[in-house]
C-alpha cells in the first residue's frame, strides 16, 4: 500500500536531488527510442550490404584505411563516412544506428518480462513460506538456498542449455499499421532468455516478500483478521501481499537493471536467440576492433546508459521508500 | 565427420577453451638469469611454433578427424603414406602397395621403432586398422567413417598388412593412404581408451618427433627423437598451442611468440600485412560451405524454390565483402582440383527476378523459412549466414529468419534423415580432404547415407556406380555429370570454398596446402 | 549457541544444499534434448555401435539407476568422463582451478587497493569535488557490463597503445613463481604480471565500484556514532580515529556483501575469461555448454555449487566470530 507519507518522501527525494531527474529523463529518451524503433531507424537493422567496396562505413565525422578487392586483389583503400548511416555500418554492411534502436526493444522487452516473471514466481513463494513458518519456511528456504548456491549467469547458461532456442517473433504494430514501411514485420522476442533470467532471480524476489511476510504476520491485525475466521489465503492477499509492495517494487527496479546487464552477458557469450541484441552486436564487433571499433563501442554505451538510468531510479525510490534489501548485482 | 567438423575456429574462442604458452615461458630458463634462455624473438631457426585455433581434444591418433589434430600429432604419430600437395601417395613406413584379388596389400618398412624403444610390426599396424573399424575391438573412433571401404585387416607376415575391402582400389587408396597412424599394440592396450593421458606419458608412435611436454587444452612441446628411421628432424623443439581468436592468433606472430598461425581471418589481415617479418600466405581449400536443405520438407521438395534460393543469394558478393576476396563461389558439390569437379559449370549469379518467380512456380509463395547456423567454426561464418538470409528476405515472396545456434545442433540435424523437419535448412561447411569426389557426394547424396539431404534415386544409382569403376577417366566422367546435375538441381544453396590464410613468419620457407594440413618435415627455416 | 555447533549446523545444511545443486542439475540434464550418442561419435557410425556406445556409457538404465550411480561416483570425486575429450572431467576442472583463482584473487586485490581509499576519501570529504568524482565513478562501475569494459580495455590499451597484451596466460602464477624462487629469473613473473593486469581490473571494476560506495555509507554512517564524537573528544587525533575505529566497524558490512557477491565474482570470470582468452574454469564451462558435453557442465558447476558453499560458510564463520551476537540468533 503507497501511503501518503511514501508519496511525500518520494516527492522530497526528487525535489532535492539532480540524480532521479537525470535517470528519469534518460530512461524516457530509451524507452521511447525502443517504442518508435520503426519509425526513428534509418534503415531496416536486418538489411545487410551497406558497403563502400566491401568495406563498413564509420561513423559520421571518421575515416579509416583499409582495402578494396579488385579482381581478386587486394588494393589500399581510404573508406569515409556516409550521411547516410549516423553511426556507420557493421561488419555484414547493417546500419549501426537502426540496430541501436532495436537493441534497446530486446533489452527493455527482456528487462520488463523477466523481471515480471521472477516477481510472480518469487512474490508467492516467499509469501507462503513466511507466513506459515515453521516445516514449510525451512523446506522452501532449502529450495531457496539451492538455487543461491548458483551464481545467476551460471544457473543461466545451464538452462539455455536444456530449453534450447526459443525465439518468439511479437508483430510489430507501428509496422503492421503502415507507419513505417521496409521495417520488419516482427520483433523476435528471445524466449528462452527471457524465461531462464526469470528463473535466476526470483529466489531474490522471494527472500524480500518472506521477510515482509514474517514481520506481518504477527501483527495485531493479522491476528485480528484470523481470530475473526479470516481465511489463511484472505489474509495472505488481502493483508500480507499489499504490505510487502513497497521492497518488492525497488527490487524490481533494480533487478530490470541487473537482467538487462544478465541478457547482454548471455548474448556475449552466444546464447542470444535474436541478433537484434546489444550483447551480441558487442560480440560481433569485437573481432573488428582493429578497423571498426564503432560496432562494439556504440552498443555498450546503449546498455550503460540503460542501467545507469534505472540505477538512478532505483537509488531515489530506495532513499525515499529505505526498505532492507538485499539482491545480487548485475556485474557480469 | 572430418568433412563438417571443421577446421575454422574463428572468432569465438568460446567453442574451445583456449590459452597459449608462449615460446618464452617454463622450461628452458633454468641458468639463473635475466635473459630469457629459450627467447625466440631474434629469428633463432631451431624452435618452431605454431598457433592454432583448434588443438588436441585427447592424445589418441585414431580418435579425431580434424585437419588441426593431424597436424598436431603427425610429428608424434607420422602418417603411413605421403601425401603430396597434388595427393598423389608416397611410400613412408609403407614401402611398396598393391591391389590383389583379396584386397590392398601393404609392404612395410622394417626398421621402424616406437618412442618407447617397441620395434613396429605388420601386427601394430593391422591392430590399427582393426582397432578403428572394428567397434568390438578398440575405441569408437570418428576415423571409422572414413575408412568405410575397408572390412578388415590381417598380418600375413613380419612386414606385410593385408586391407580386405570391395571398392574401387583408388577409393580404398584414398581411404587407408589418408588415415593411417600406427599404434604400439602392447602399449595401447595398457591405456585408457581412448588415450586421454594428460602428460608426456600419454603419447607413443613412430614419427620423427616425441613429446617431451604436454598440458591439455593448452600446448603440446616436440624434440626429435633419436632413433627415427628417415631424415633427421629440422626443428630442435616444437611447440603447438591454442589460441581461438584470430586477434589473438595474430598478437602471437607480431610479438614473436609464434611462427605459424592458422585461420587469420581478413580483418586481420592487414595488420599482417603491414608488419616487417611476417606476412600472410594463402592457398584455396576444399573446404566447402554452403546451406543444406532437407529436401523431403516443404518448401524445399520443390526444385524451383531451391533454386529460387541459390538465385536470391549473391555468392561472389560474399567472398568479396564478407570472406574479403578469400574465397570462390561454389559451382557444385565439389571444389575445383577434387577429382570429379567439373570445370565447364558456372555459379548461380544473383537475380532476384528470376527468384521471384521461381518461387511463384513453386507454389509456396508465402512461405517463411528460418536458416539456422553455427558461429566460429567456418570463416566468418555468422556474418556468412547473416548476409545469405537477409538477400533470401529481400524476396518479395518469402521471408528468411536467422537462428544462430551451437555447432552440436547443427551437427544433428546433419545427420537426421533428410526428410526431418525440425532444421530444415542450415549453413554447414564440408572439406572434401581425400581430393576425390567421392567424399563429397557419397554421405549426402546416396539413399540412406548418414547425411543424406536430398533424395535422388537416379544420382544415387551413379554415385554408387561411380565407386566401382576402375578406369579413371571413366569415372571421372560420370562424376562430372553427377556434379552437373546435382548443380541444375539445386540440392544445396552454394556458398563458396573458403581459403586458409595463414600468418608466417617471412624467412621460413613453407607453402600452405590444399588439404589444410601443416607439415613439419615441409617446412624450412 | 556455541560455535562449534553454530559450524556444525551450518556444514550440514551446506550438503544439503550440494546435494540439491547436484540433484538439479542431473534433473536438467536428463530434461535436455537431444542424443547424447550423437555427441560422442560420428553421424555415420552405425546403429549397433551407437547401441553399444549407450549400453558402455549406462544410458540405457532407467533414470534413478543412472542417478544413483553419478551420487556414488561424485562421492569419491568422480565425475565421469566428458563426451567431447574422454578426460577425466574432475582432472579437466582441477586443471582450470589455479587460472580462475589468479584473476578472482588479482581481481579482489585491484577492488580492495582502489575501493577502501576512495571510499574513505569520499565517506570524509561528504559533498566535496573527490566525493561526487568517487560516487559517479562507482555509479558507473555498477552499470557497465565488464566484457564490454573489457573490449574497450583491449580497444584503448591492447590495439590502439599497444601497452598490454590483447589477453592470454603465457604463464601460470605458480610456475613462473617457481622459477623465481629456484632461479631468481623474473621474466615470468612479469610476463604473467602484464598478461593479467588487463583481465584483473575487468572482473574488479564492479568490485570496486560497489565497495567503494560500501565503504562511503559505511563511514558515514559510524560518524554519526557517539563513541567517535567520544574519541574525538578525548584528543585522540582525527585520522587515527578515522582508521583504526570507523574502518573496522565498516569492514564487517564488505565482509558480508562480498560473500553475498561471490556468485558475481564467478558469474564476472565466465565472461571475463571469454573475453581474456583467460584458460580458466569459465572458457572450458562456454566450451563445454556450446558443444552441450554434459558430464563437463555438471562437473565444473557442481564444482563452483560446491565451493561457493564452502566459502560462504567461511564468511558466516568469521563474521560469527567478529560478531558473536549471531551465534545466539
Amino acid at each position: 500500500m503507497i501511503s501518503d507519507r511514501i508519496k511525500s518522501n518520494l516527492r522530497q527525494e526528487f525535489k532535492t536531488s539532480l540524480l532521479p531527474k537525470v535517470g528519469l529523463v534518460i530512461l524516457i529518451a530509451i524507452v521511447f527510442m525502443a517504442l518508435f524503433a520503426p519509425v526513428l531507424a534509418t534503415h531496416n537493422p536486418n538489411t545487410t550490404g551497406h558497403f563502400d567496396d566491401g568495406n563498413a562505413y564509420p561513423p559520421i565525422g571518421v575515416s579509416y584505411d583499409s582495402y578494396e578487392v579488385v579482381d581478386g586483389e587486394r588494393e589500399p583503400y581510404t573508406v569515409e563516412f556516409s550521411s547516410d548511416h549516423y553511426l556507420g555500418t557493421n561488419n555484414v554492411g547493417q546500419d549501426v544506428f537502426s540496430r541501436l534502436l532495436y537493441g534497446a526493444r530486446t533489452s527493455l522487452l527482456v528487462g520488463v518480462l523477466g523481471t515480471g516473471l521472477a516477481v510472480l514466481m518469487g512474490v508467492p513463494f516467499g509469501l507462503v513460506s513466511g507466513y506459515y513458518g515453521g516445516r514449510v519456511d525451512d523446506a522452501m528456504m532449502r529450495v531457496a538456498d539451492v538455487m543461491l548456491a548458483f551464481p545467476s549467469l551460471v544457473l543461466a547458461l545451464a538452462l539455455i542449455g536444456v530449453f534450447g532456442s526459443m525465439s518468439i517473433p511479437v508483430p510489430d504494430p507501428i509496422v503492421t499499421a503502415g507507419f513505417a514501411e521496409g521495417m520488419p514485420a516482427a520483433t523476435t522476442l528471445p524466449g528462452t532468455v527471457t524465461l531462464v533470467v526469470g528463473l535466476v532471480t526470483w529466489v531474490w524476489f522471494a527472500r524480500v516478500a518472506r521477510g515482509e511476510a514474517m514481520a506481518i504476520r504477527n501483527e495485531e491485525y493479522v491476528k485480528a483478521a484470523r481470530s475473526l475466521g479470516a481465511s489463511n489465503a484472505t489474509i495472505l492477499l488481502k493483508h500480507v501481499l499489499p504490505n510487502s509492495l513497497t521492497p518488492v517494487i525497488v527490487l524490481a527496479t533494480i533487478q530490470v537493471a541487473a537482467i538487462i546487464l544478465l541478457e547482454s552477458s548471455l548474448s556475449y557469450l552466444g546464447f542470444s536467440g535474436t541478433t537484434l541484441s546489444w550483447g551480441y552486436e558487442i560480440q560481433q564487433g569485437q573481432d573488428y576492433l582493429r578497423t571498426a571499433w564503432w560496432v562494439s563501442t556504440v552498443p555498450g554505451i546503449g546498455i550503460v546508459l540503460s542501467v545507469i538510468s534505472i540505477n538512478l531510479l532505483g537509488d531515489w525510490l530506495r532513499d525515499s521508500l529505505d526498505p532492507n534489501i538485499e539482491g545480487e548485482g548485475g556485474g557480469a | 565427420m572430418k568433412g563438417a567438423d571443421n577446421l575454422y575456429s574463428g572468432r569465438r574462442s568460446v567453442l574451445k577453451a583456449t590459452g597459449i604458452i608462449g615460446a618464452t615461458a617454463g622450461l628452458g630458463a633454468i641458468a639463473g638469469c635475466l635473459d630469457d634462455p629459450t627467447d625466440d624473438e631474434n629469428g633463432d631457426t631451431d624452435e618452431l611454433v605454431i598457433t592454432q585455433g583448434e588443438f588436441i581434444e585427447n592424445p589418441d591418433p585414431n580418435d579425431h578427424i580434424t585437419g588441426p589434430y593431424f597436424n598436431v600429432l603427425d610429428p608424434v604419430y607420422e602418417p603411413l603414406f605421403n601425401v603430396t600437395p597434388e595427393f598423389e601417395f608416397e611410400s613412408r613406413i609403407v614401402e611398396e602397395w598393391e591391389d590383389t584379388d583379396e584386397g590392398a596389400e601393404l609392404t612395410l618398412r622394417d626398421d621402424v621403432v616406437f618412442h618407447n624403444g617397441d620395434e613396429m610390426t605388420a601386427e601394430d599396424v593391422a591392430y590399427t586398422f582393426n582397432r578403428m573399424i572394428d567397434p568390438d575391438l578398440g575405441i569408437e573412433s570418428d576415423q571409422a567413417a572414413g575408412l568405410g571401404a575397408i572390412e578388415s585387416a590381417e598380418a600375413l607376415d613380419e612386414t606385410t598388412v593385408l586391407l580386405e575391402h570391395d571398392v574401387a582400389p583408388s577409393l580404398a587408396e584414398f581411404e587407408y593412404a589418408n588415415y593411417g597412424r600406427v599404434v604400439n599394440e602392447e602399449w595401447i592396450e595398457e591405456q585408457e581408451q581412448p588415450v586421454a593421458g594428460d602428460d608426456e606419458e600419454a603419447f607413443n608412435g613412430t614419427g620423427p618427433y616425441q613429446v617431451v611436454e604436454y598440458e591439455p587444452d593448452v600446448q603440446l612441446v616436440l624434440e626429435p627423437f633419436e632413433d627415427y628411421w628417415g631424415e633427421e628432424a629440422t626443428f630442435e623443439r616444437v611447440v603447438f598451442n591454442e589460441d581461438g581468436e584470430s586477434s589473438g592468433r595474430v598478437n602471437a606472430l607480431q610479438t614473436g611468440e609464434s611462427d605459424i598461425v592458422d585461420n587469420v581471418i581478413p580483418e586481420d589481415v592487414p595488420d599482417v600485412d603491414d608488419e616487417d617479418g611476417i606476412e600472410i600466405r594463402n592457398e584455396t581449400s576444399l573446404r566447402n560451405v554452403f546451406l543444406v536443405m532437407n529436401t523431403g520438407v516443404e518448401p524445399f521438395d520443390s526444385m524451383e524454390f531451391r533454386q529460387a534460393l541459390n538465385y536470391a543469394v549473391d555468392n561472389e558478393g560474399i567472398v568479396n565483402d564478407i570472406l574479403g576476396g578469400y574465397g570462390e563461389p561454389m559451382t557444385q558439390p565439389i571444389p575445383d582440383g577434387v577429382f570429379g569437379h567439373n570445370p565447364d559449370l558456372e555459379p548461380y549469379e544473383q537475380d532476384l527476378e528470376q527468384a521471384e518467380e521461381l518461387i511463384e512456380e513453386s507454389g509456396y509463395a508465402g512461405e517463411e523459412i528460418t536458416l539456422y547456423a553455427p558461429e566460429g567454426r567456418y570463416l566468418n561464418d555468422a556474418d556468412v549466414a547473416q548476409t545469405a538470409a537477409d538477400q533470401i528476405d529481400q524476396l518479395e515472396n518469402v521471408d528468411c529468419e536467422l537462428d544462430i545456434v551451437p555447432f552440436p545442433d547443427i551437427s544433428d540435424a546433419n545427420s537426421a534423415p533428410y526428410d526431418d523437419d525440425e532444421m530444415p535448412f542450415y549453413l554447414i561447411g564440408w572439406g572434401v580432404i581425400t581430393g576425390d569426389s567421392d567424399y563429397g557426394l557419397a554421405p549426402f547424396f546416396t539413399e540412406e547415407a548418414p547425411q543424406e539431404t536430398y533424395r535422388n534415386e537416379e544420382i544415387s544409382e551413379m554415385i554408387f556406380e561411380s565407386q566401382t569403376i576402375e578406369d579413371e577417366d571413366e569415372r571421372e566422367e560420370l562424376l562430372q555429370e553427377i556434379n552437373e546435375q546435382l548443380r541444375d538441381d539445386a540440392a544445396w544453396v552454394y556458398l563458396h570454398s573458403q581459403d586458409s590464410v595463414y600468418g608466417v613468419r617471412e624467412d621460413l620457407e613453407w607453402e600452405p596446402r590444399t588439404d589444410e594440413d601443416i607439415h613439419l618435415w615441409e617446412i624450412d627455416s | 549457541m556455541a560455535f562449534g555447533k553454530f559450524l556444525l549446523k551450518r556444514s550440514l545444511q551446506g550438503v544439503l544444499v550440494v546435494w540439491g545443486v547436484v540433484t538439479v542439475l542431473f534433473g536438467l540434464r536428463a530434461v535436455t534434448p537431444g542424443d547424447p550418442v550423437n555427441l560422442i561419435v560420428d553421424p555415420a557410425v552405425d546403429h549397433e555401435t551407437r547401441e553399444r556406445i549407450r549400453q558402455e556409457l549406462g544410458l540405457d538404465q532407467p533414470i534413478y539407476v543412472q542417478y544413483f550411480e553419478y551420487l556414488q561416483d561424485l562421492l569419491v570425486g568422480d565425475l565421469g568422463y566428458s563426451y567431447q575429450s574422454s578426460r577425466p572431467v574432475t582432472t579437466m576442472v582441477i586443471e582450470r582451478v589455479p587460472a580462475t583463482l589468479e584473476l578472482a584473487l588479482a581481481a579482489t586485490v585491484v577492488a580492495l587497493v582502489i575501493a577502501i581509499p576512495l571510499g574513505v576519501i569520499s565517506g570524509t570529504r561528504r559533498n566535496e569535488p573527490a566525493d561526487y568524482g568517487a560516487t559517479s565513478f562507482s555509479l558507473v562501475g555498477i552499470s557497465t557490463p565488464n566484457f564490454w569494459l573489457g573490449i574497450m580495455l583491449i580497444l584503448l590499451l591492447a590495439v590502439q597503445l599497444d601497452v598490454f597484451p590483447t589477453g592470454r596466460r603465457p604463464v601460470a602464477f605458480h610456475d613462473a613463481l617457481w622459477m623465481f624462487l629456484t632461479t631468481f629469473y623474473v621474466g615470468d613473473l612479469l610476463t604473467w604480471f602484464h598478461h593479467i593486469i588487463l583481465p584483473a581490473v575487468t572482473l574488479g571494476t564492479y568490485f570496486t565500484a560497489l565497495i567503494t560506495r560500501l565503504t562511503r555509507s559505511g563511514m558515514l554512517d559510524e560518524y554519526g556514532k557517539p563513541y567517535v564524537t567520544a574519541t574525538q573528544a578525548k584528543g585522540i587525533p582525527e585520522t587515527l580515529v578515522r582508521y583504526k575505529h570507523v574502518l573496522r566497524n565498516t569492514m564487517i558490512p564488505i565482509i558480508t556483501v562480498l560473500g553475498l557477491q561471490l556468485g558475481t565474482l564467478i558469474g564476472g570470470a565466465v565472461v571475463t575469461e571469454t573475453v581474456f582468452s583467460w584458460p580458466g574454469l569459465g572458457l572450458r564451462l562456454i566450451a563445454a555448454i556450446h558443444n552441450l558435453d554434459w558430464p563437463l557442465i555438471q562437473g565444473i558447476i557442481i564444482f563452483v555449487g560446491i565451493s561457493y558453499v564452502i566459502i560462504n560458510i567461511a564468511v558466516d564463520a568469521i563474521y560469527a566470530k567478529l560478531n558473536p551476537r549471531v551465534l545466539d540468533e
